[in-house]
């Protein structure tokens, strides 16, 4: 009887190993991390930030020329923010929302070859913002809220023509799967 | 024997949070999982309810869709959900947009989770990105 109950116990801590296997990053069955953003966060305020721009009147008419301006990373976590920028900018850009301008050495050497061309666009927005953290515990019970702030900036006026905050706040005492 | 089971059964709850936490498990391991309910607005207004989870009614009703239009013109649709339960309950929601002929022509693939008080309400807007997006079709579970 013993040996039958050590060999259940057996079975069960054996069971309890998970194989590897390909998940849809946009699914249910994503690891939960309390201490980092994770992909589904940077989607869910992505998605969320771009449902609040789009109704922004930057966006009421035409295609509004939009550079990326910095976005600063002030959390604990080492990440890259074009994670959650390219949820802003993918949809946009390629339903035709936006002009996005690009910032990198070879666009910049681009524009100043053509000189004072009137094809070149002007940036007429920036898109700027933060990330925040905040933690907290009570006994063996962490929170761990990610803040995303957006700000776009109308580069004539220099002034902001929308300004939005998303928080994501996870609890818990481990990491977990889905939700 | 007859004291180790007792034991195992009161290190797997004392290793729980809490009581909630470990009845949520075991509902989760005994019930098949939430299935993917849908609601589609109707071009002469209001929507169509596609409930595929029974369970769904218990839990999140979805009161009202209000269509409107954008200042540049693009389709928006303001969907209102409520926590009929007398629990606390989690909408995941995303939602596609469709165009006229039924196609769909933009969607937001990603779940948004929101958590719902009892009898809490809440809002959820989705603004069409594209001026051939006409009709909203909102995704959603709860747990």
């Amino acid at each position: 009887m013993n040996k039958l109950f050590l060999l259940a116990c057996a079975a069960l801590i054996v069971g309890c190993d998970t194989p590897a296997a390909y998940k849809d990053p946009n699914g249910r069955d994503l690891v939960v991390s309390l201490d980092k953003v994770n992909i589904q966060d940077f989607a869910t305020a992505g998605s969320l930030m771009l449902q609040s721009m789009i109704s922004s009147p930057a966006f009421s008419k035409g295609a509004p020329v939009l550079q990326l301006g910095m976005i600063t990373n002030d959390t604990a976590n080492n990440f890259d923010t074009s994670l959650l920028l390219s949820k802003l900018t993918v949809p946009l850009v390629n339903s035709g929302r936006v002009t996005l301008l690009e910032s990198d050495a070879i666009a910049s050497a681009a524009r100043a070859a053509s000189g004072s061309s009137a094809n070149v666009p002007k940036a007429e927005y920036v898109l700027k913002g933060k990330i925040l953290e905040d933690r907290a515990n009570a006994g063996s019970i962490r929170q761990n809220s990610f803040i995303f702030q957006l700000t776009l900036v109308e580069v004539k006026r220099g002034v902001a023509v929308w300004t939005e905050e998303k928080v994501v706040t996870k609890q818990g005492s481990k990491n977990s799967i889905g939700f | 024997m007859k004291k180790i089971i007792p034991l195992l059964a009161l290190g797997f709850l004392t290793g729980c949070t809490s009581i909630i936490q470990t009845g949520d498990r075991i509902e989760r391991g005994l019930t098949p999982p939430d299935a993917v309910n849908y609601a589609t607005t109707r071009p002469e207004g209001g929507f169509t309810p596609q409930i595929n989870d029974n369970r769904f009614g218990n839990k999140i009703e979805l009161i009202a869709a209000r269509k409107s239009k954008t200042d540049g013109g693009y389709a928006r649709v303001q969907w209102d959900l409520r926590n009929g339960s007398y629990i606390g309950q989690t909408a995941n929601i995303s939602f596609e947009w469709l165009g006229s002929d039924g196609s769909v022509t933009e969607s937001q693939p990603n779940w948004i989770t929101t958590p719902l008080e009892p009898g809490a309400l809440t809002t959820v807007t989705a603004t069409a990105l594209k001026s051939t997006s006409v009709e909203c079709r909102l995704r959603i579970l709860s747990r």
